[in-house]
């Protein structure tokens, strides 16, 4: 009985541990774009992310305080102690990157030499119940074939997704996504009401 | 104690230099998790190797960035660039306490060691030795993730690091830092010990 509870606490220290790391990876990824595409939308996406990182970093830590701790098992759990801290910090650093570009005024001259290309845009919609990406993957969306556009994140309620092929797309996902600033409106019509 | 190098001035690109800490500090983090998970000292050594050419970088970006600053104006701006980097710093100081848990000897767990070996995938350290089938070769062309499922993240020559090669020719004893599944890693690294005539 003891066994099998201990498992599944694990079980669920590493779902936490997962979603902590793959969050400020994710973060990390959008606060950069953020900055390189002058991106005050993005910028916005990575500072909701933050607070939703610090509310699952509590969540972890509670939860490895919480295991018995054997005396054999001490090392074991501060490593995953120190993991979780060190996933928060890079989340910090993420959201401190995407402040430094909310706090320029538009356009930004700071940012104006370390931007990626002029003509490079970040662009958000909403998929609407009759698009005809609803139930598709996103392989089978071809999003970057039809619009020219590049998925960076989908957000479904508050959850954030890292876009992979097999990632199925639902009405009300919020799809973020950059490229040529020509892609936006085919993007839009994609997205948001098909036809 | 080591002695602390003296960084010197080098003229180069602000955001080029921004950009390659950015690459660099992306490394480290996927670096770092795999030596933790997978207790695996050589990687956790690589990610301090990072760790140092980056404190280099962020010295040399903020010479660059003070002698760009002329007036008023310049150092508002610029001030935020510096912050970028003293933050990207930051996240590589954040992987290299992710390596310190391999080197201190704390170690993960092994219950949640054991979960992430079967669903994370797999990154290592392969030297290339002189009789190897990939000296000599790009990283282009030996297109690894279609043939072995494996892919070359980066190639580490004495000190000089390269991310994300594709044109890079591969010579003996350059550090492969590799990502893929646990067969294609294996093929790989028997490959780059010069055991196996071709990838397969």
């Amino acid at each position: 009985m003891a066994e099998g509870r201990d498992t599944g606490r694990f079980e669920r220290i590493c779902n936490d541990l997962v979603e902590l790391k793959d969050t400020s990876e994710l973060m990390m990824d959008l606060a950069y774009s953020a900055l390189l595409l002058n991106s005050r939308e993005l910028a916005e996406e990575v500072r909701m992310l933050e607070e939703k990182v610090d509310r699952l970093h509590t969540e972890f830590e509670l939860l490895v305080l919480s295991s018995c701790v054997k005396p054999e098992d001490a090392r074991g759990l501060l490593g995953l102690i120190r993991m979780g801290v060190v996933t928060e910090q890079i989340a910090d650093a993420a959201a401190e990157i995407a402040e430094v570009v909310l706090r320029g005024e538009e356009p930004h001259p700071v940012l104006r030499m370390v931007i990626k290309d002029a003509d490079e845009t970040v662009e958000r919609a909403v998929v609407s119940e009759d698009s005809p990406l609803v139930g598709k993957t996103l392989k089978e969306a071809r999003i970057p074939e039809e619009t020219g556009m590049w998925v960076l994140v989908i957000r479904r309620g508050d959850r954030w997704m890292r876009p992979r092929p097999g990632t199925r797309i639902q009405a009300g996902d919020v799809i973020i996504a950059s490229g040529y600033a020509d892609g936006e409106e085919d993007f839009r019509k994609l997205i948001g009401c098909g036809s | 104690m080591k002695p602390v190098e003296k960084v010197e001035y080098t003229p180069v690109s602000v955001r080029e230099t921004l950009i390659l800490m950015k690459d660099i500090s992306e490394l480290m983090i996927d670096l770092a998790y795999s030596a933790a998970l997978f207790n695996n000292r050589a990687l956790a050594e690589e990610v301090m190797e990072l760790e140092k050419r980056m404190d280099t970088l962020v010295y040399v970006l903020n010479m660059n960035l003070m002698l760009a600053a002329r007036d008023r104006e310049d150092a508002e701006t610029l001030a935020g660039v510096a912050k970028v980097g003293s933050l990207t710093n930051n996240i590589s100081d954040a992987a290299a306490d992710i390596a310190g848990i391999v080197l201190n000897n704390i170690g993960i767990h092994p219950i949640v060691r054991e979960v992430f070996q079967r669903t994370e995938e797999h990154l290592a350290r392969i030297e290339v030795k002189e009789n190897s089938i990939i000296a000599g070769k790009t990283v282009e062309e030996l297109d690894l993730a279609a043939e072995i499922g494996a892919d070359i993240i980066a190639i580490r020559r004495g000190k000089h690091w390269m991310i994300n090669p594709e044109k890079e020719i591969i010579l003996p004893e350059d550090v492969l830092m590799a990502r893929g599944t646990a067969s294609g890693l294996e093929k790989l690294e028997k490959a780059a010990r010069g055991e196996a005539g071709n990838l397969g």
